[in-house]
Order: C-alpha cells, then sequence, then structure tokens
C-alpha cells in the first residue's frame, strides 16, 4: 500500500487571481505566500535523451536536483546538489536514489545542461483553520518562451489526508474557464524544453530510417548514408570538449556502419568516388583507434586494479597517468583534425555527393536501379552464409585470427540487420539480432582482451630498466596474466556459443526474414 | 520496518516531545517516518496542527491496516506523516478487551504499513493497560523518558518487573533521562549512578524551556530552533538511537 501524492497542473491565463481562493465561501481556507522571485531552472538529460525516454525530468534549480515522473509530475527523488555544472555522472551524485535512478538511464553518459530556463516563481501554503497546510500551490511563469509570450502554469500539490480540501481547490481553481485549464505536467515540461529550444531525441546514434522495399537501392542507401552523417556531425561538435567516452563510440559505429554501407555498394555508386570515399572513412576511422582503446583502458581502471593483489594495486598508477597523458594529446590531435579545413571540406563533398540526384550511368553503376528489398535479402543472406562458413571451418582450438576474421563478419551482418530493420518484421528480426548478439558477445570480449593484451605487452617493453619501474613491470606482468586466463576462458566458450547459433532454429529464423520479400 | 515506541507509565516526562523530535529527525533522512499518535489527549496531533476526520474513532483503528491507513495524515514537513489521536481512544482499553488476542492487535494492525515507513513511533498514552501490552509486543523498541528523580526511577523499576513477570522481552527497554536540571543535586547523582548502565542510552536531554514552548510553534523543534540546546541533544540521541537499531 503505497499513496503517492499526485500533484495537479493548470496552465492559466493573465487574468487569473490566485486570491480569489480566499473568497470563494465555499472554501473557508486561507493562503501564506511567500514573495515572488526569479528562479533559473536548468534541464538536464544525457545527450541522447534517455531520461526522457523513460519518461523522466531532470531539473536543477535552488541547488535542489530532482528527479521528476514526466506522466505525473511525482518527485521521484531530489536532494540539494551545490554546483550547476555543465555536465555530471552519476557517479558523483551523493544521493543513492537518484544516483541508482540516473545509473538505471546510462551508466556511460554524462548528464549535460541542454537547457536553461528563466522563470518567475512563487509558491504558496493552503491552510485551514487550525494553520495547518492542506495543500501547496506553485505559480510559475515560463519567461524565456521562444515567441516571446509568457506561459502560466499552476501547479497544485496534495497533502496526505487532505483529499477533500484538495477537491474543492481543484474544482475552485477550474471555475473560470476563461484563465485556468487542466493541464499536465509533460505539457508543462514541454514548454519549458521549447523555451530552452530543445528538442528530445533529436541526438540518436542509431539510424532509424525508414525505408521503402520499393525504392531503388541507390535512394535508400543515400538515405542511410545521410543519417549516419547526421550521427557524425553531431558527435563532433561534442568530442573535443571529452565529456564522455559515448561520444567518440558513437561517432566510430556511424563511421564503421557508413564503411559497410559502402561496402555493399559496388556496382551501385560509381566505382571512383567509391573507392575515394571508402579510403577515406577507412582512414578516419583509424585515426580515432587509439583514442578509443585509451578510453576503454580508463574505464576499466577500477576493473584492471582489482585483478591484482592489494599491495600492487598502487603500482598502476604510473601506467594510468601516462594514459591520461597520451589520452589527452591524442584527443588535441584529433580534435585539431575534425576542425581543419581539409575534413570539413571532405564532408561537405561527401554531403553534396549524397544528395546530387544526377542519374546514374548505367555502364558503371549496372546495379543502382535495383529494388532495395533484393539488395537486403540478397546481402543479408551472402553475410549470415559468410558467418556459418568461416565459424564452421575454425579450427578446434579457434586460433587469434579465426576468432578476429569472425566478429568482423559477424558485425558485418548486425549492420545489414540494422540498415534494413525497416523493411522486416520487428519481431522476428528482435529473435535473429537476439541470436547473433549472443555470439558476438563473445567474439567481442575475446578481441578487446586480445587488444588489451597487446596494448600492455608494448607497454611493458617500452618501459625502461630502472628500479623504479621494477614494481609497475611486475603489476603489469599479474594484469597481462589475468588477462590472458579470462581470455582463454572466453576463446573456450567460442564453440559452444557458435553452435548455438549454427541452429536450425536460427535458420528458420532466417527463412522467415527472407520469406517475407519472396 | 523499525517500531520505536515513547513510553512511560508516568505523566509528564517528555514522551510526546521525545516522539515529534525524534521521529522529525528521523524524517530529515529521506525516510518517510509515520508518527502514531495513541494518546487520547492527542497532544502530538495538537502540534502538528492535525484533527482526525470526525468519522474516525477508536473503532477504525482496532479494524487495522486499510482503516488506519485512510487516516494517515500529511504533516507540513516532508517525509513525515502522522496517525491522530481521537479521543474515543479514551476507550481503547475496553475495546481492546472484546478482541481476541487483544495483545497482538497493534502488530497486526500496522503490518501492511511496513512497505511504506520504515519509521514508526508511537506516543504513547502514560499507563500501563493492555494497550500498554499491545504496544509493547508491537515495538522494537520501547524507549522510556525518565525524569532524574527517584519516582522516575521506581515506575522504571515496575516496568520492568512487568515485563519479568509476563516473561516479555526486557531487552527492548532502553531508558533515557530528560529535563535534566544541572543544579540539582539528585539529577547529578542520579545520571551519574544510571547513565552508564547498559539498559539506558548515554544522551541525556536537558531541560530547555525551548521544549515547552513547542506548544507554541506546533513544530518539532529542530524544525524551528535548531541550535537550543535540546534541539543538539536529541539530535545526538537520535543518532545513538540508530546505531541502537541497527545493533
Amino acid at each position: 500500500m503505497i499513496t503517492h501524492l499526485v500533484p495537479e497542473v493548470f496552465s492559466i491565463s493573465e487574468l487569473f487571481d490566485i486570491e480569489g481562493i480566499t473568497e470563494d465561501p465555499n472554501i473557508p481556507f486561507s493562503l501564506d505566500a511567500q514573495t515572488q522571485k526569479k528562479e533559473t531552472l536548468h534541464l538536464y538529460d544525457t545527450f541522447d535523451w534517455r531520461a526522457w525516454g523513460k519518461n523522466t525530468a531532470i531539473i536543477l534549480s535552488r541547488n535542489q536536483l530532482s528527479l521528476i515522473d514526466i506522466d505525473n509530475g511525482r518527485k521521484v527523488s531530489s536532494f540539494r546538489f551545490r554546483r550547476t555544472p555543465q555536465s555530471f555522472f552519476p557517479e558523483e551524485v551523493p544521493d543513492k536514489k537518484t544516483r541508482s535512478s540516473l545509473q538505471a538511464f546510462s551508466k556511460l553518459r554524462a548528464f549535460l545542461r541542454l537547457g536553461t530556463v528563466l522563470t518567475l516563481e512563487q509558491s504558496m501554503r493552503v491552510l485551514d483553520r487550525n494553520v495547518k497546510t492542506v495543500a501547496t500551490i506553485e505559480l510559475r511563469s515560463i519567461l524565456s518562451a521562444p515567441d516571446k509570450e509568457t506561459k502560466r502554469f499552476i501547479t497544485l500539490t496534495p497533502v496526505r489526508g487532505f483529499h477533500k480540501e484538495f477537491g474543492k481547490l481543484t474544482r475552485h481553481i477550474l471555475n473560470n474557464p476563461a484563465c485556468a485549464a487542466k493541464s499536465t505536467y509533460r505539457a508543462f515540461y514541454t514548454t519549458l524544453l521549447s523555451a530552452a529550444s530543445c528538442k528530445p531525441e533529436s541526438n540518436g546514434s542509431k539510424t532509424s530510417v525508414k525505408l521503402s522495399p520499393e525504392n531503388t537501392i541507390l535512394e535508400s542507401a543515400r538515405e542511410l548514408l545521410l543519417s549516419t552523417l547526421s550521427v557524425i556531425h553531431a558527435n563532433e561538435t561534442w568530442i573535443p570538449k571529452n565529456i564522455d567516452t559515448e561520444f567518440l563510440h558513437d561517432y566510430r559505429v556511424a563511421i564503421r556502419r557508413t564503411r559497410s554501407i559502402l561496402a555493399r555498394l559496388q556496382g551501385i555508386l560509381p566505382p571512383e568516388e567509391l573507392l575515394t570515399y571508402k579510403q577515406a572513412f577507412r582512414g578516419l576511422g583509424r585515426r580515432t583507434n587509439h583514442l578509443r582503446d585509451q578510453d576503454v583502458y580508463l574505464l576499466e581502471a577500477d576493473r584492471f586494479r582489482k585483478l591484482l593483489p592489494p599491495s600492487m594495486r598502487d603500482s598502476l598508477n604510473p601506467f594510468f597517468t601516462d594514459l591520461r597523458n597520451s589520452h589527452k594529446k591524442e584527443l588535441r590531435s584529433f580534435s585539431r583534425h575534425i576542425a581543419s579545413e581539409k575534413h570539413r571540406r571532405f564532408l561537405q563533398e561527401w554531403e553534396s555527393f549524397l544528395k546530387s540526384d544526377h542519374p546514374s550511368d548505367p555502364d558503371t553503376t549496372p546495379d543502382a536501379r535495383c529494388i532495395t528489398s533484393d539488395i537486403a535479402v540478397s546481402s543479408i543472406r551472402k553475410a549470415w552464409k559468410k558467418v556459418i562458413r568461416h565459424g564452421r571451418a575454425s579450427s578446434p582450438e579457434a586460433t587469434d585470427t579465426e576468432l578476429h576474421a569472425l566478429r568482423l563478419d559477424c558485425k558485418k551482418l548486425r549492420y545489414l540487420l540494422e540498415f534494413y530493420s525497416s523493411l522486416f518484421p520487428l519481431k522476428t528480426l528482435r529473435r535473429v539480432v537476439r541470436q547473433l548478439k549472443n555470439l558476438q558477445d563473445n567474439l567481442g570480449l575475446f578481441v578487446d582482451l586480445s587488444i588489451q593484451q597487446n596494448y600492455l605487452d608494448t607497454y611493458l617493453s617500452s618501459l625502461e630498466c630502472e628500479e623504479e619501474s621494477l614494481r609497475l613491470a611486475a603489476s603489469i606482468g599479474g594484469l597481462l596474466t589475468a588477462l590472458h586466463h579470462e581470455r582463454e576462458t572466453v576463446r573456450k566458450e567460442f564453440h559452444d556459443r557458435f553452435e548455438k547459433f549454427d541452429r536450425t532454429e536460427t535458420q528458420t529464423m532466417f527463412n522467415e526474414l527472407f520469406k517475407h520479400y519472396r | 520496518m523499525k517500531t520505536i515506541a515513547l513510553y512511560s507509565i508516568k505523566g509528564g516526562v517528555g514522551k510526546t516531545a521525545s516522539a515529534v523530535n525524534l521521529a522529525y529527525l528521523s524524517s530529515l533522512a529521506a525516510s518517510p517516518t509515520l508518527i502514531c499518535d495513541l494518546d487520547p489527549q492527542g497532544a502530538s496531533s495538537f502540534y502538528f496542527r492535525i484533527v482526525a476526520d470526525k468519522k474516525y474513532s477508536s473503532k477504525k483503528f482496532l479494524k487495522g491496516n486499510k482503516k488506519i491507513y485512510n487516516n494517515i495524515k500529511g504533516t507540513d514537513f516532508d517525509n513525515l506523516d502522522l496517525l491522530p489521536a481521537d479521543f474515543s481512544y479514551r476507550n481503547l482499553d475496553l475495546e481492546l478487551r472484546e478482541e481476541k488476542k487483544p495483545q497482538k492487535k497493534l502488530k497486526n494492525n500496522i503490518q501492511e504499513l511496513n512497505t511504506e515507513y520504515p519509521y514508526i513511533f508511537f506516543d504513547c498514552p502514560p499507563n500501563l493497560t493492555l494497550l500498554s501490552e499491545s504496544i509493547f509486543a508491537a515495538s522494537d523498541v520501547i524507549l522510556v523518558p525518565l525524569i532524574p528523580t527517584t519516582l522516575s526511577l521506581r515506575t522504571f523499576e515496575q516496568l520492568l518487573d512487568f515485563f519479568k513477570e509476563n516473561k516479555l522481552d526486557t531487552g527492548k527497554i532502553k531508558g533515557f533521562f530528560t529535563m535534566f536540571e544541572r543544579r540539582k543535586a539528585m539529577h547529578r547523582a542520579v545520571i551519574e549512578e544510571y547513565g552508564n548502565k547498559s539498559r539506558f542510552l548515554h544522551q541525556v536531554i536537558p531541560y530547555n524551556s525551548e521544549v515547552e514552548k513547542m506548544g507554541i510553534y506546533r513544530a518539532p523543534l529542530n524544525a524551528v530552533r535548531p541550535h537550543a540546546p535540546a534541539s543538539i541533544a536529541y539530535r545526538n540521541l537520535w543518532k545513538e538511537l540508530q546505531r541502537e537499531l541497527q545493533a
């Protein structure tokens, strides 16, 4: 039995007079009003609006950070937060309840101050004959509205056990329909967002392009590539700020997706351009490799330390200091690159190439007129068969090269499934992706552990023979051993995982997908 | 859910003041806290300016859970709710006698509240009756405020004897001293003798006229006079009590 006290929100006009409550003979209440004051509301969310996606508003005002359920305006949690940071991570939040709610939205993403709104606020208590508070009222005018029109809201919050009084007050407010109308917290919050010129869900990393199966593949490819380009653009502005690691991650995913679409466009795009762009995006992706590896290390710093016995943990510190320094350097050089004239021109050319609609030359691009669904089915089938073929051919020991190669095959298949997701029934597609993901998790972990081992190995050889590096070298050695064991466990699991994927059940699922366009 | 009774056979020892102040401090830690005012005088209800609904009575209280739940009122403080007392509570004892297993009545009646309130405080009437026995069974800790005088200590002994006779758990009983006046030799002597015993909490609440003024402020002392000596003492007492509850 938990009662939640849900406030009522009304939108009001300038004519609305709250003092009228005390003049109503049916309402034996008085008002205890605070003075009206200006209040700045800071709106927080992750770059990709995760809290909004879970119907939660994160608002900081007067040193109080509150999480509010957008559906009903109820405060989920609230605590004193003395800063007004540009961004913060859930770990920085001292309040346990808020922290775990924020972590449930995202563990890796920072919460950014996405908007700031100036409001005029007046709060008051409604008192009964015993001077007991029976409800609270908050009058709020949103001053920084883009259309210059001040929007006004009134929030009436009940006090437990005073429902009758709450009902009377609600009826009184609605008594004059010219001045007040029932509204919702969602409407209030959306007004705040638009006053701050925020558009939720405007920054996603996933391509959510709705393709039509009858369009030519050239049209569909252009649409997909433009959508990944928008992800590239969106993340580029944020990467140099070094706020969280997901900007770079999403950026890299967008590049890989672009490359994997390009790889399928033989005979669809003119060969010369295709080659140039393929190479250019490969180069761009490469430039981010070190940066991403370093990000992963720094994210895993805690786990790495815990792999070692407590006495060895502090010896790793110089390693992480070196890592942070080279990360800084790497980030600076990459930021310089994306700000360069050359890179800007490259993206502009790419965009105008995608947008240009001069007709395709049938000699160089014979397949450009193929319809999307045909290509979708044939390329998914091809990629799937390739995974099966390579997986079955892998030796009982499952060598590094085999697993690395298979990981790439799986990735390609996964991207294809994502690109063409709008063409297939969602339910079947999800089941296929789930099967594939299970295998990918194993391969991904294996490759990550391999890269980490290589990096540590190189780092170890770079250490100079000095006495102070002795403990550092020992702890790196310890870490290498621990990671090696982990990797071998993952390797042992591979055949099991692959067998689960290579089953008639999966085959039926794929066939079900393809059946859709037979 | 932890249940804490503020109980004494003797009146005027600071039960209500302690219940109100400790419950307020508990609510500050963001735990929803409930005070059940069980005294027909309704002093803690008065402190929070809360009057029970006209239809609420001891009969509803005895029906328990949902009936109790519907009559809980929010105080003017976040996370602090109160179940107001009604004057009909003066008949609670007679009515309890009609019930089956009256000693377990209160414990059963508040069972469903545990999902919402991690802390429940009982502000008890000053006597030793069937209702008191029901409170003893429902409480995890029975806090007994004592003025450092022989008469107070005597009632404390009486309570312990009662527990032993009825084979109740005397471990639940914790005494603490209130209205301590340093200038009085007897107060000093009593605290010297009993203050360190395991059945007593160490923190002593000094005599402070601000406590009496709670009737004017009609709010917990820590909310309006956080720097008053009694406010500080209650904060320390709450810390000590929390340690006690965790143990």
